[in-house]
């Protein structure tokens, strides 16, 4: 596998791990909001 | 005054601190203490930031007392034993990556007390177990530190037991990986564009752009900004433990976390205090918070500053 595809795939998947953290943090604190009403 | 007597400085801090902070963090669970619980929870997250220089200072004291740097192949001192210093090098990187991680929940408990009144009961077991387990390594590394200096308490054992180099090992594992530096470079400026934009949004709110958004709908962006703070810290400390003698004597670099420390302090006011959460559309923010706001901005364009200047500044690449 040329060393391009390679740091692209590893860079793509780790962005895609931090994403996916962020959008979790996220919608539960939109979850607890709504549980509150505000 | 050098990197060696920054280490001799702060070496303390992270056993003494975090004892202290575990005390009060497990009083507050007992006792259902709110403020108790936000005190210990600031104190996990400044002894996460400073576990950064003790950790990285660490490198610079063992090339002061092993003349020739790391790749000498034994210490001049026969008092001194190479084995235990590289055993406490790569346990302390262990306890390292443990309190930066308590660290990390920490601060996500302090963004839910602001945003929910109280950090989520996930939360809180996950900092006390995470916690535990990073005491455990703390003790241990201080312990192998101590014994560096102090013969008279080492086990006759750790003295001839060659004892795997944990860090070094690691280091040696992403200078041989072909894509582990190019991925990890970018993957710090994607670390950097999330810190810097969500930061950037909020300062400049402060600093009246944007006056009709309130200050909630900002603040809700802050994990993101600590994933990207995150991400640098993972992908800088890769960099770091795969080349140490770039980083050890390097002035810029020790000027990038002299300013990275004070940054991450000044994000804790955005965290922490009530001026800045009671902003609503079109309020004006208080001088206090503009300041916070300048001096953010100052100190994170002189760590990218310092970050872009260590080949020029200091002896790296």
């Amino acid at each position: 596998m040329p060393l391009s595809l390679a740091v692209l795939l590893v860079v793509l998947a780790i962005t895609a791990i931090i994403a996916a953290l962020g959008c979790v943090i996220d919608k539960s604190a939109e979850r607890d909001e709504r549980k509150q009403g505000r | 005054m050098d990197l060696t007597h920054i280490h001799l400085l702060l070496n303390h801090i992270p056993t003494i601190g975090f004892v202290i902070a575990l005390g009060l963090f497990l009083t507050s669970l007992v006792s259902k203490s709110d403020d108790l619980k936000r005190a210990s929870l600031v104190l996990f997250v400044l002894i996460g930031l400073l576990s950064i220089p003790t950790y990285v200072s660490g490198n610079s004291a063992a090339e002061a007392i092993c003349a020739g740097g790391p790749k000498a192949p034994a210490c001049d001192d026969p008092g001194l034993s190479k084995a235990l210093i590289e055993t406490h090098e790569g346990v302390a990187l262990f306890a390292f990556a443990a309190i930066v991680l308590t660290a990390a929940f920490a601060w996500l408990g302090l963004w839910q007390f602001r945003r929910m009144s109280r950090p989520q009961n996930w939360t809180l077991t996950v900092i006390l177990l995470l916690s535990l387990f990073a005491l455990s390594l703390v003790v241990r590394a201080a312990n192998i530190g101590g014994e560096i200096r102090h013969p008279e308490i080492r086990e006759a054992q750790e003295i001839i037991t060659p004892n795997v180099h944990f860090a070094r090992r690691i280091g040696a594992l992403v200078l041989s990986l072909p894509w582990s530096w190019p991925s990890l470079e970018t993957l710090h400026f994607i670390g950097l564009s999330l810190l810097i934009g969500v930061i950037l949004l909020i300062d400049l709110r402060m600093l009246g752009v944007m006056k009709n958004v309130a200050f909630p709908a900002l603040h809700r962006l802050l994990p993101w900004a600590i994933l990207g703070f995150g991400t640098n810290l993972v992908s800088g400390m890769l960099f770091f433990v795969a080349s140490p003698e770039q980083y050890a004597q390097n002035v810029a670099f020790v000027w990038k976390l002299i300013l990275m420390m004070l940054a991450g302090a000044n994000a804790l006011y955005f965290t922490v205090f009530d001026e800045a959460w009671a902003l609503q559309p079109g309020d004006e923010a208080p001088l206090s918070a503009k300041a916070v706001a300048v001096s953010a901005i100052v100190l994170w364009v002189g760590v990218l500053y310092f970050g872009s200047m260590l080949p020029f500044l200091g002896n790296a690449f």
